[in-house]
C-alpha cells in the first residue's frame, strides 16, 4: 500500500537524503521527520497559507505539496531566517515583533515567508501590493492592520540597510 | 495584615512606571516569529501513536454494530476504541443545565454529523487514518430535527429520550415594568432577527497527547487547553477518576477565542492511551474535523424583540424572546452564551424595564460552544438595530437618539435592570470624540450626494458596553452554581534578583505573559527581561482559570499585585529587623527597600532575596526563607443571583462607539467598507499595542460574522460548510484598516483601573455593520435582518426588489 521513495531535499542550506512514503506531504516531512516545526498547519486543504515555505525562492503551501515534489529542491523554512551565529531575528521577523505583527503567532511564520517573498521580488511595496501578497494568508487574530504595518516597516528597514 | 490592591498605576511602588501602560514588545513574540514555540503539534513522545476518529455521517441514527476485526488486524495500529469500551469506563459529559450531555464517543446513537464513533491509536496517523477506512457501522437511521420549530413540534423525534423534550431551558425574566412602560409607550418597534451560527475557528485546530498510567490509574494530557483546570475536572468526571490524578499540561495555543474545544478529543486519546498499556497518544484535529463537530459554532439564534419608546426618543422598555438552537445538547456550554446578555442587557442606555424570554433547544445540528464575547454579538445586533429602526421612525438622527438615552456620568456606579452593575464611563464623551473623528457631518453630506447619484451608501454608529471579568454568577440562570472566579500566580525573586511568575495558564495570543512581567516588573522595579512567566501544571498551580470572559489581563494583573504586596510586607519585615527599627519605617520603592525619609538607607530586591536564602542567621526568629508569595485573585463583592437572575456579575463595563461607513454594490450585493472608526473607553490601557491588537481583531471577527461566516445545514441537519473554502474566514482585503482612539476612565474597583477589553469589538462590529447596511438600504424601504448579509442574501433582497 505505501511505496517509498527516495528523495534529496536541502532545507535551510542543509542537505536531507530520506525515503519517504510518496504521500508524505511536505508540510508532515518538514515537521515530523525533520523536526523543523516552525511551519505549521491550519488548514490542510490550502487555504490559509499558514503553511507557507519557499521552494526555490517561490512560496508554497507545504500542505498541498508531497515531499517527492520537492525532490531536489531547495526549501526555505521560517528556522531558516535567524542569523545562526547570533540568533539574531531577520529584519523581517524583527519589524513584526516591534509593530506588534502577530498574537497567537500560528499564522507568523506563513506571513513572514510570504513577506520575505515579497520583499525580495518588490522591495518598495505600496498598500495595495502589500494586501496582494498577503491576501492568501488568514490570522484569526490581529485583524491585519499590524501585519500591514509590520511588513511595511520591514521594507523600509531592510531599504536603509540596502542603501546604506 | 490585608492585601491591598492598587487601583491605578500611580499606586504602584515606583516613581513612574516604566512598562505599565506602554507600548512594550511582547516578551511571548522572539519564540513565536521564530517558530521555536512547543505547539501541541511539534511535540513528540517516546512510544507515542497517533489517533483517528471515525465520525458519523449521519444526524441522527442508532448505532447497532460497530465491526473493528479489519482495522485492529492492520499492521502498526495498537488500539481501537468503540462506544462499547466508552460506556463501559465513562460517565456521559456534565452539562448546564444537567443532564443534556453525550458520552465522548457514541455509545448508543449519533446525535449530529460528525459524531465520533469508532477511533484508533497507530504508529502512524496516516496509518490510523487507512485503519479507520476498515471499520464498518451499521445504523438504523432516525428522523433528525433540523431546527427549533421541529424540535417543538409535538410529537417530534427526541435527541435525549430519557429527557422527554428537546427544550433544554425555557423561562421568562422580567426585570421591572415592562407591561406598563409598553403600555404607555407613545411607539413601539419591534422585529424578527436572525443570527446564524458562526464560531471561533482558531488557526490552530485543537490537539493533545494523553498518557494513562496504567500503574496508579493517573492520566496526563499535554495540549492546547484554554482553561485547564476546568478541563481536568472534566475530563475526571467523564473518565471516572479522582480529580487529582487528572493532569493537565497546557501548552501555547494557536488561538482559542473560547472555541478550541477538546473534551471529547482529550477522553477518546485518553482511553486509547489506556487501551495501548500506557503508550501517549497524539491526537491532532483536523480542519474539516473542527468545523464539522469541533468547539466552533456558536449562536445560532432566532429573535423577536421590540423597544418602547416615549415621544422624545426616551426609550423605556425593551423585551427581547430568543429561541437559540443549542445543538446536539449543552456539552460545549453554548448555554452560557445565551445567559451572558443579562451582564449589559439593556447596553449604554437608561432603560428602566426589560424582559427575557429564553428558549435553549436541541436539535442535531453539532453542539455549540463559546465565541469570543460569549453571546452579546447578536444580543447587540438586536438593540442597535432597533434603536436605529426607532431613529429612523422618529426622523432623529441615530448617534442623537443614543445620546439622549445614554446612561450619564454621574450615575456610575449604575444598575441595569437585569442586575449587573456598570462601575464607570462617560459615552457621551466617547460619542463625541468618535463623531469628531469621523467627521460624522460629512459622511453624512457624502452619503447624501452618493444617494442622489444612486448610490447604496451607509453610515452606521453604535455603542455597546463590553462586560468584562465574568464572573460565574452571570451563568447561573443556566445552572451554573458558584461565585467567584479565581485565579492564582506565585510570585518568586531569587537569589540574584530574577524574577518568576508562575501561572495556571500558557500562551493564547492576547499577550498576557508580557502584561504579567510588565506589572512585576514595575512592582519590584526590576527590567521585564528579568521576569520569567512559565506555566505550572493543573497539579502544582494555584487555582486557576485563564483566558476568559474577558477577564485575564483584569485577573492576572489582580493576582501578581496581592502576590507582590505579600512580598513586600515580608521583605519589610525583614529590612525593618535588619536595620533594628520597626515595619512601618520600611518602604519599597523603585526596586528598593528603604527606610522612609531616608531612602539612602535601603537594600535591593535582591539583596533581600539573597539574604532569605542564604542568611538565616540574620532572619527574625520564625521567618521562613522564602522570597516567594502566592496569590488568588478573584472579583471583589460579587453576589448570588435573585429569583430573576439579577446580580452584581461582571466587575467591570468598558463602552465603545464605531462608526461604519459602507457602500453595497446594487450588482453583485458585495458590500464595500469605505471607513470605520473606533473610539473606545477600557479604563487603563496596560500595554496599549495589546488592546488596540484586541480591538482589531475583533473588527476583523465581527466583519466575519455579519458578512460572511455561516455554517450552513441542509433541511435534513446535514452540514454544508467543512472546508474554509465553504467557511469564510476575512482576509485581509476584507478587513478594514481602522481609524482608533481612545478616553481612559479608569475601573474604580479593579486592578490599576484596567477594564475588560478583548471582546469589545466583536459586540459591535456586526451591528455597525448591518446598522450601516440597513442605513444604505432605507431608501429603498428595504432591510436585512438576518447575519451574515452576504453578497448572496444582499443580492436576492436586491434583485426581489428589482433594484439591481
Ligand atoms: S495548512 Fe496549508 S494552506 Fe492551510
Ligand atoms: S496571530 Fe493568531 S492567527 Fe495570526
Amino acid at each position: 500500500m505505501t511505496t517509498m521513495q527516495k528523495i534529496h531535499v536541502t532545507v535551510n542550506g542543509k542537505s536531507h537524503a530520506r525515503e519517504v512514503e510518496a504521500r508524505l506531504t511536505l508540510a508532515d516531512f518538514l515537521r515530523h521527520e525533520l523536526h523543523l516545526g516552525g511551519t505549521h498547519v491550519g488548514c490542510e486543504h490550502g487555504v490559509c497559507g499558514v503553511c507557507t515555505v519557499l521552494i526555490n525562492g517561490q512560496s508554497a503551501r507545504s500542505c498541498l505539496t508531497l515531499a517527492v515534489q520537492a525532490d531536489g529542491a531547495n526549501v526555505t523554512t521560517v528556522e531558516g531566517l535567524r542569523n545562526r551565529e547570533t540568533g539574531q531575528l531577520h529584519p523581517i521577523q524583527q519589524a513584526f515583533v516591534d509593530a506588534h505583527g502577530l498574537q497567537c503567532g500560528f499564522c507568523t511564520p506563513g506571513f513572514v515567508m510570504t513577506t520575505l517573498e515579497l520583499l525580495g521580488e518588490n522591495p518598495d511595496p505600496s498598500d495595495d501590493e502589500i494586501k496582494d501578497a498577503l491576501g492568501g494568508n488568514l490570522c484569526r487574530c490581529t485583524g491585519y492592520q499590524s501585519i500591514l504595518e509590520s511588513v511595511r516597516l520591514a521594507a523600509s528597514r531592510l531599504q536603509t540597510t540596502q542603501s546604506a | 495584615m490585608a492585601i491591598e490592591i492598587p487601583t491605578l498605576p500611580e499606586q504602584l511602588p515606583t516613581s513612574a512606571p516604566r512598562f505599565v501602560g506602554k507600548e512594550v514588545n511582547r516578551i511571548e513574540d522572539p519564540a513565536l516569529v521564530s517558530g521555536t514555540v512547543e505547539f501541541i503539534d511539534n511535540l513528540s513522545l517516546p512510544g507515542m501513536l497517533h489517533c483517528a476518529i471515525l465520525r458519523s455521517p449521519h444526524p441522527h441514527a442508532r448505532v447497532i454494530k460497530v465491526d473493528t476485526r479489519a482495522a485492529a488486524a492492520l499492521e502498526g495500529v495498537e488500539a481501537v476504541l468503540t462506544g462499547e469500551d466508552v460506556g463501559r469506563w465513562c460517565a456521559p459529559a456534565f452539562t448546564a443545565p444537567e443532564g443534556w450531555g453525550s458520552y465522548c464517543m457514541a455509545v448508543d446513537k449519533v446525535r449530529f454529523v460528525g459524531e465520533p464513533v469508532a477511533a484508533v491509536a497507530a504508529t502512524s496517523r496516516y496509518l490510523a487514518e487507512d485503519a479507520l477506512e476498515l471499520i464498518q457501522v451499521e445504523y438504523e437511521l432516525l428522523t433528525p430535527v433540523a431546527n427549533p420549530d421541529e424540535a417543538m413540534a409535538p410529537g417530534a423525534p427526541l435527541l435525549f429520550e430519557e429527557r422527554g423534550t428537546n427544550v433544554i431551558q425555557s423561562r421568562e425574566y422580567t426585570w421591572g415594568e415592562i407591561d406598563r412602560v409598553f403600555a404607555d409607550a407613545d411607539r413601539v418597534v419591534s422585529r424578527k432577527f436572525r443570527w446564524n451560527r458562526v464560531g471561533a475557528n482558531p488557526t490552530e485546530t485543537f490537539g493533545c497527547i494523553c498518557q494513562w498510567d496504567l500503574a496508579d490509574n493517573s492520566l496526563t494530557c499535554r495540549g492546547a487547553y484554554q482553561t485547564p483546570r476546568f478541563m481536568g475536572l472534566g475530563r475526571a468526571a467523564s473518565l471516572k477518576l479522582p480529580a487529582n490524578k487528572v493532569r493537565i499540561i497546557t501548552h501555547a495555543q494557536g488561538g482559542g477565542f473560547g472555541g478550541k474545544g477538546g473534551p471529547r478529543g482529550t477522553d477518546i486519546a485518553a482511553l486509547l492511551s489506556r487501551k495501548a498499556d500506557g503508550r501517549p497518544v497524539k491526537y491532532i484535529e483536523d480542519r474539516m474535523e473542527y468545523l464539522l463537530a469541533g468547539g466552533g459554532q456558536s449562536w445560532d439564534r432566532y429573535y423577536d424583540a421590540a423597544l418602547a419608546l416615549q415621544a422624545d426618543g426616551t426609550v423605556t422598555g425593551f423585551k427581547v424572546r430568543l429561541v437559540d438552537d443549542q445543538g446536539a445538547g449543552a456539552e460545549g456550554y453554548g448555554t452560557i452564551s445565551a445567559a451572558k446578555p443579562l451582564a449589559a442587557f439593556t447596553g449604554n442606555y437608561r432603560i428602566e424595564a426589560a424582559s427575557y424570554d429564553l428558549t435553549l433547544v436541541a436539535t442535531n445540528r453539532a453542539p455549540t460552544y463559546p465565541y469570543r464575547g460569549y453571546g452579546p454579538p447578536p444580543h447587540n445586533l438586536v438593540l442597535e438595530s432597533l434603536m436605529d429602526i426607532a431613529a429612523r421612525e422618529l426622523a432623529v438622527d441615530p448617534a442623537e437618539l443614543r445620546r439622549r438615552n445614554y446612561i450619564r456620568p454621574e450615575q456610575f456606579p449604575y444598575t441595569v435592570p437585569s442586575g449587573n452593575e456598570y462601575d464607570s464611563g462617560n459615552y457621551a464623551a466617547v460619542l463625541d470624540r468618535v463623531l469628531e473623528m469621523a467627521d460624522y457631518r460629512a459622511l453624512r453630506e457624502a452619503q447624501a450626494k452618493a444617494r442622489a447619484e444612486g448610490r447604496l451608501v451607509g453610515i452606521g454608529v453604535v455603542s455597546t458596553v463590553e462586560p468584562g471579568v465574568f464572573d460565574w454568577n452571570a451563568y447561573a440562570t443556566v445552572g451554573v452554581p458558584g461565585v467567584g472566579v479565581p485565579e492564582g500566580v506565585k510570585v518568586a525573586v531569587d537569589v540574584l534578583g530574577n524574577v518568576t511568575v508562575a501561572v495556571g495558564f500558557n500562551l493564547q495570543g492576547q499577550g498576557q505573559f508580557t502584561v504579567a512581567a510588565q506589572v512585576v516588573a514595575d512592582y519590584l522595579g526590576v527590567d521585564m527581561n528579568a521576569v520569567k512567566v512559565a506555566t505550572a501544571s493543573t497539579d502544582v498551580a494555584m487555582p486557576h482559570f485563564g483566558q476568559g470572559g474577558s477577564r485575564l489581563g483584569v485577573a492576572v494583573t489582580g493576582a501578581i499585585l496581592g502576590a507582590c504586596e505579600k512580598l513586600k510586607q515580608t521583605f519589610c519585615l525583614l529590612v525593618a529587623h535588619l536595620m533594628h527599627t520597626g515595619p512601618e519605617q520600611v518602604e519599597l520603592m523603585n526596586g528598593r527597600l528603604q527606610l522612609k525619609g531616608a531612602p539612602e538607607h535601603g537594600m535591593s530586591i535582591a539583596e533581600v532575596a539573597g539574604v532569605m536564602l542564604a542568611r538565616s542567621d540574620l532572619l527574625p526568629p520564625g521567618m521562613e526563607p522564602c522570597p516567594e508569595a502566592t496569590f488568588v485573585w478573584t472579583a471583589p463583592n460579587r453576589n448570588l443571583p435573585d429569583d430573576q437572575g439579577r446580580c452584581r456579575s461582571y466587575l467591570t463595563a468598558a463602552n465603545a462607539t464605531h462608526i461604519a461607513q459602507i457602500e453595497i454594490d446594487r450588482h453583485t450585493g458585495q458590500v464595500k467598507i469605505l471607513g470605520y472608526f473606533i473610539v473606545d473607553d477600557c479604563g487603563t490601557r496596560l500595554n496599549p499595542a495589546s488592546v488596540e491588537g484586541q480591538l482589531q481583531g475583533g473588527v476583523a471577527q465581527g466583519v466575519g460574522a455579519a458578512l460572511f461566516e455561516e455554517y450552513v445545514y441542509d433541511p435534513q441537519a446535514q452540514p454544508l460548510v467543512t472546508t474554509f473554502v465553504d467557511y469564510l474566514i476575512p482576509t485581509i482585503h476584507e478587513v478594514p484598516m481602522t481609524t482608533k482612539d481612545h478616553l481612559v476612565t479608569p475601573s474604580p474597583f479593579a486592578p490599576l483601573g484596567a477594564k475588560g477589553c478583548g471582546e469589545g469589538a466583536i459586540h459591535t462590529t456586526p451591528a455597525t455593520l448591518m446598522c450601516a447596511i440597513n442605513d444604505a438600504l432605507s431608501p429603498l424601504g428595504l432591510e436585512i435582518l438576518e447575519t451574515p448579509a452576504s453578497p448572496h442574501r444582499l443580492w436576492k433582497l436586491l434583485h426581489g426588489h428589482g433594484a439591481a
